[in-house]
């Protein structure tokens, strides 16, 4: 999909505008930002945005997250693990600690 | 009112009507009351062919209050802020909303060279495709070279080798040159990034100053509304059905009056002959709005 993200009040209202006249290529809309389908019109609309506002709107083109490809297994192993954890207040850092699972600060340093 | 007549106009014929108040009833003036409702917006000098209204600049009130005769319609919320404005009423969101505009004053926002990022992006697309032509052509020359070994015939194998090779040469160089556009694309990026960072803060504080300038509206609409009320009743209870309106266009005039007798006024106001008649004449209605008049 296409992720619009605008940063100045004429953009907003220019997205919002074009949101209301194109519900049918608009996947989802958030306050200042809509995600748009992934089709020539889309494409037309994202580009027609970036034209009348140029740095005041940021385009992103998103792809659906397949963790098992995108993810190392060590990373996606620990999130099941935390999140199946037996208590619910347990931070992170003090349940990976003793483990293989990978701390928190080497994720972060990490691109994937 | 006293000292300086209040009001001079100037008629498109030479004449000038001076005084606190102006009345045009009964002269033979060929000016309609728009007319000089508009030249007491506009100030001086206005064209030849229109009158001119030398007195005090209006003040945000007078827009809602500017032309008191059947017909005018007042927006209630905004008029009684203006009026809050005018008569000086501080709010509590004064300190705040200071504070935000000067955030916003010293925000400074990164410059991006858009026609640059633009730029960077064709040349990294450019060069992407440019490196899959050229990646297929030496996939089919590779093919075409394995064919003629095949063949046995040495002289189209040479050929075909050269060709592979001159191929493997260009797709070489392409691939460095997209590497370097993808790099200069990344670097934009991340600067356009950071610049967005700041525009983020300045969408946010504009909002916040957006939002400070309504409560601060509203709570100036709410500090006068007491006083409204009780005008907009005394006009009911006096001059309402005498000033030439009806039905929902006389609510629109009375609370036009009622927020003209809250209001501090220096500007002239343009007042129909018939609520002059209501309010009893004149002086009488100058002094209930404290205002200097153009009577017509």
């Amino acid at each position: 999909m296409l992720l619009v993200v605008t940063y100045s009040r004429r953009a907003r209202e220019t997205l919002r505008n074009a949101c209301r006249s194109h519900e049918e290529t608009v996947v989802r809309r958030f306050g200042r930002a809509a995600l748009l389908r992934e089709t020539e019109y889309g494409a037309f609309l994202a580009c027609r945005l970036r034209e009348r506002h140029a740095g005041d709107v940021q385009v992103e083109r998103t792809e659906p997250f397949n963790e098992f490809a995108d993810a190392p297994d060590a990373v996606r192993e620990a999130a099941v693990a935390y999140a199946r954890r037996d208590s619910p207040h347990t931070p992170y850092g003090r349940f990976a600690a003793g483990t293989d699972f990978p701390e928190a600060s080497e994720m972060r340093g990490r691109e994937l | 009112m006293t000292g300086d007549p209040a009001v001079l106009l100037r008629l498109p014929d030479g004449v000038g009507l001076e005084g606190p108040i102006v009345d045009l009833r009964g002269v033979d003036v060929d000016v309609s009351p728009a007319a000089i409702r508009d030249a007491v917006r506009v100030g001086c000098p206005t064209r030849p062919d229109r009158p001119t209204v030398h007195a005090p600049p209006p003040t945000r009130v007078h827009v809602h209050v500017c032309h008191l005769a059947p017909g005018v319609s007042v927006d209630r919320q905004a008029a009684l802020a203006a009026v809050g404005a005018a008569r000086g009423v501080e709010t509590a969101h004064e300190a705040d909303l200071g504070r935000a505009k000067q955030s916003l004053r010293e925000l400074s926002i990164p410059t991006v060279d858009d026609d640059e990022l633009r730029a960077a992006r064709r040349r990294a697309a450019e060069a992407g495709s440019e490196t899959e032509r050229l990646r297929e052509r030496v996939a089919t020359l590779r093919g075409r070279v394995a064919a003629r070994r095949d063949d046995g015939d040495d002289d189209a194998l040479a050929d075909a080798e050269a060709s592979l090779s001159e191929a493997t040469r260009t797709l070489s160089e392409a691939s460095t040159q997209r590497v370097a556009a993808t790099q200069r694309l990344a670097a934009l990026e991340d600067r356009a990034q950071r610049a967005r960072d700041a525009r983020e803060r300045r969408l946010r504080l504009e909002d916040r100053v957006e939002n400070l300038r309504r409560a601060r509206r509203a709570a100036r609409a709410d500090a006068v509304g007491p006083d409204f009320r009780d005008a907009r009743a005394r006009i009911d209870a006096t001059v309402a059905d005498r000033i030439g309106a009806t039905g929902a266009e006389a609510d629109g005039l009375r609370d036009a009056l009622a927020v003209a007798v809250i209001a501090p006024l220096r500007a002239p106001v343009v007042v129909g002959a018939d609520v002059v008649t209501a309010f009893g004449g004149p002086e009488a209605t100058f002094e209930r709005l404290e205002a200097p008049l153009v009577i017509g």
